[in-house]
């Protein structure tokens, strides 16, 4: 099959779970001996993908980023004022290329991913006459306590317009639904994690005063969607009770100012390291030198974060309003307004060490069956169901 | 051949949500236990089970002068019933008063204090018991250990309690070729006699009877009479939890009427007969010894004490309970020694278990936790605090 796959993200120039899923997810196609093209913003620099099934292809240098990035003094950059206008003329030129590569061959089926890329799958799908599949991977109500109408707009057109949806989880296949979609094109694929990439990572070299004590991680972006706030009051808790806990924040984001005055205010600012952005490699290495990770999100799609902990066999905490939740037996679930709950769990993990070990032994058991393999597997019977929506559409028509 | 039923009975204390970050409860008891939770599914179940199948219970053995029964009700419960429902106490007291209703020995607490290294807390517990049931009929020889939980060693301090009896799982791994439908004298004991549980005919109506992927099912009294009019031996023994009427099979699978219609259906076979476990343990000689150096029991696929003990949280929650024995007896209050072994109850390790799917969703069914992992914080915190407790209790 030849594919016309339109993204965002994709490693190393990546922020979030939708950049890894890609990445994974294009691998396994090629691998099974698909074609792929993938369609994503340029940014300046030369994109090369190292295997033969897979393009990778520049559109347009854009000014538009990935839900943030952080510029060389630290800043960071959020969505320009001029959002819609721009995300209408990536998807004008992105669709122009994937037309052209179309003339050469004609591609099977376009995959968008999210709402950003929608727009551009849906000019793209129109000009090359195939299928649309729409992967939903967060949606505005995840992202912003307070939705930004305009971009509820765009996902509402981007589900109506898709032949097929792809959502991450059962929860985002609800939400899908509430935005209007037809129930019997939303199919649910859980995301994955290739744990081999996980697994063995030597720990951190922490300075003595670190290397003694328990150690708590967050890992995200800090926006509220992922309940920083929740775990530093979580981590005030715990202190309150066992004292010699330090918490790792890891991850960057606009709540970051925030948090370090809260760490303050909460009279806990010792005990919590806030460790910034962390490059790929260190980020392998916290999850094996943490006791426990925790994933405090208000609303997760999904959360591949915590299948990586599970990877490295750091035993997790995560929140029930998250989609990972729904697949994992071996994880402590939490409310994440739940705090006295999650500082108890907490506290579980670090005082009674044979908890952590029974977690952690249970791991594999939920990693055998999330796999990028079977959630290519699957991505490509959903392509199969796409191509007999459409042509069922187009008899019709 | 006798066809000996037995019903076990049994609602653990469940543990109330322990905060350590919020004491509620002014006594002991009130901090660890959920009384409300308790008496609430108490209640549940006496309506769709206990009661109504006493009742027709009654009535079978009130319209048939052949009928024999036996149950085992663990002091846990008949403390419950006592508490919280009345009525289910009195039920039961009238089976016993038709005298054809033997209810056999058992630890009080339904506890594991059979595998403790001195077996003095089996042996009170086993007296407590004795004390309980003595309230409503005479205490029997026979002796069901919790969770069928029997080995060489078991029988043997049975044997020196005095017990003529004891129950134990019929499976292969202890009986190889032979056949669970004869009485077994016990490796190293003098004349304790074991009663095997039939564990595939039992389980045709514990679990099989309303799984309509059964290639048996729909099972019927007379399919089901007939199966056991061609089974060779001196008697099977069909144990099985009572809930399995009306709470594990509700009551419009027609389960309950399948008993009774078997109860008549039995009788209608002159080689069938109904025996107690006492009356088969009198009456019927040993065929073979069995012999089990290792504890095995009626539950999950292993018959072993997995179930309970099978992962590191349960091994380390057993630990640290029995390691309080020696204080709490020293400290010998009360309310104290009755709390400390609720929590020897079997079930709060049972919550525990991690085991594989297939058994694991058993386990789910059962627990009232959202996984093993806070089944385990929640019994550490609790045990933590009785910890906290004693060593208080000690210092005055």
């Amino acid at each position: 099959m030849r594919i016309a796959m339109l993204g965002w993200e994709f490693p190393p120039f990546v922020s979030g779970g939708l950049g890894v899923h890609c990445y994974e997810l294009t691998h396994q196609l090629a691998k099974m001996g698909h074609k792929v093209d993938f369609f994503m913003p340029g940014c300046g620099q030369e994109l090369k993908s190292g295997n033969e099934n897979i393009r990778l292809l520049a559109v347009e240098r854009s000014y538009l980023n990935p839900y943030f990035s952080i510029s060389k003094k630290g800043k960071i950059a959020t969505y320009g004022k001029d959002l819609l206008n721009a995300v209408k003329a990536y998807g004008k030129a992105a669709s122009k290329m994937v037309e052209k590569e179309n003339v050469l061959k004609k591609y099977d089926v376009v995959h968008c991913h999210d709402w950003l890329t929608a727009k551009a799958g849906k000019f793209s799908a129109g000009a090359v006459g195939a299928p649309l599949v729409q992967t939903i991977h967060s949606t505005e109500y995840d992202r912003a306590s307070s939705p930004w109408e305009v971009i509820l707009g765009v996902e509402r057109e981007a589900v109506k317009e898709a032949d097929l949806i792809i959502a991450v989880s059962r929860r985002t296949a609800m939400r899908v639904k509430e935005m209007g979609a037809d129930e019997k094109k939303i199919k649910i694929i859980y995301n994955a994690v290739d744990a081999s990439k996980y697994a063995h990572k030597h720990g951190h070299e922490f300075s003595s005063s670190v290397r003694e004590k328990k150690k708590v991680l967050f890992l995200g972006r800090l926006t509220e969607q992922k309940g920083p706030v929740q775990f530093l009051h979580a981590a005030k808790k715990v202190l309150d009770k066992k004292k010699d806990v330090i918490f790792f924040v890891a991850g960057t984001g606009e709540m970051l100012p925030l948090l370090i005055n809260l760490s303050i205010e909460l009279g806990i600012k010792d005990n919590v390291k806030f460790l910034g952005f962390l490059p790929d490699n260190d980020q392998k290495k916290i999850y094996s030198a943490c006791d426990v990770y925790v994933m405090p999100s208000t609303s997760e799609p999904f959360g591949i974060v915590a299948l990586e902990a599970m990877a490295a066999g750091t035993p997790v905490i995560i929140s029930k309003s998250s989609g990972v939740s729904e697949v994992v037996k071996s994880a402590l679930r939490v409310d994440f307004w739940d705090i006295d709950g999650m500082a108890q769990k907490i506290l579980g993990v670090l005082v009674y060490p044979p908890l952590g070990r029974a977690m952690t032994e249970m791991e594999p058991n939920d990693l055998m069956h999330l796999t990028w393999e079977k959630t290519a597997k699957e991505t490509l019977k959903a392509y199969n169901d796409a191509l007999s929506l459409y042509s069922e559409k187009k008899n019709r028509k | 051949m006798k066809v000996c039923f037995y019903f076990q009975v049994h609602q653990p204390m469940r543990l109330a949500q322990f905060s350590v970050f919020s004491k509620k409860g002014e006594t002991v008891f009130g901090r660890y236990f959920d009384e409300g939770l308790n008496k609430q599914i108490l209640d549940k179940v006496a309506a769709k089970c206990y009661l109504p199948t006493n009742r027709m219970l009654l009535q079978c053995l009130e319209k048939n002068p052949q009928l024999h029964l036996s149950f085992s009700i663990t002091g846990v419960f008949l403390e419950q019933a006592r508490l919280y429902n009345p009525e289910v106490m009195e039920s039961f007291r009238s089976l016993a008063k038709t005298g054809r209703v033997e209810f056999l020995s058992e630890t009080y607490y339904h506890s594991l204090s059979s595998l403790f290294d001195e077996k003095k807390e089996f042996e009170q517990q086993l007296k407590l018991h004795e004390t309980a049931i003595s309230e409503f009929t005479k205490p029997s020889k026979v002796l069901r250990n919790t969770e069928a939980m029997f080995s060489n060693n078991i029988a043997k301090m049975a044997e020196g309690m005095g017990y003529e009896g004891i129950m134990a799982e019929g499976i292969e791994s202890m009986l190889g070729w032979r056949s669970p439908t004869y009485l077994y004298s016990v490796h190293g004991t003098q004349k304790i006699k074991a009663l095997l549980r039939h564990y595939k005919l039992s389980d045709d109506i514990g679990y099989r009877f309303s799984q309509k992927s059964w290639n048996q099912w729909p099972l019927t009294a007379p399919k089901y009479a007939k199966w056991l009019s061609e089974i060779e031996g001196d008697c099977v023994n069909l144990f099985m939890d009572y809930e399995t009427f009306g709470e594990h099979h509700w009551e419009d699978t027609g389960i309950r009427e399948f008993l009774s219609g078997t109860f008549d259906e039995i009788s209608k076979y002159s080689s069938l007969e109904f025996a107690t476990p006492s009356q088969i343990a009198k009456d019927t000689e040993a065929k073979g010894e069995i012999d089990s150096p290792e504890v095995v029991s009626w539950a999950d696929n292993e018959r072993d004490t997995s179930a309970w003990l099978g992962n590191e949280m349960q091994r380390s929650c057993f630990s640290e309970i029995t390691a309080l024995e020696k204080q709490v007896k020293e400290i010998n209050d009360s309310e104290l020694t009755r709390v400390w072994r609720h929590l020897q109850n079997s079930d709060h390790l049972y919550y525990c278990c991690t085991k594989s799917l297939s058994d694991q969703d058993v386990h789910n069914y059962f627990s009232p936790y959202e996984s093993p992992f806070d089944s385990y914080i929640n019994y550490m915190n609790i045990l933590q605090d009785l910890k906290s407790e004693i060593n208080e209790r000690m210092r005055k």
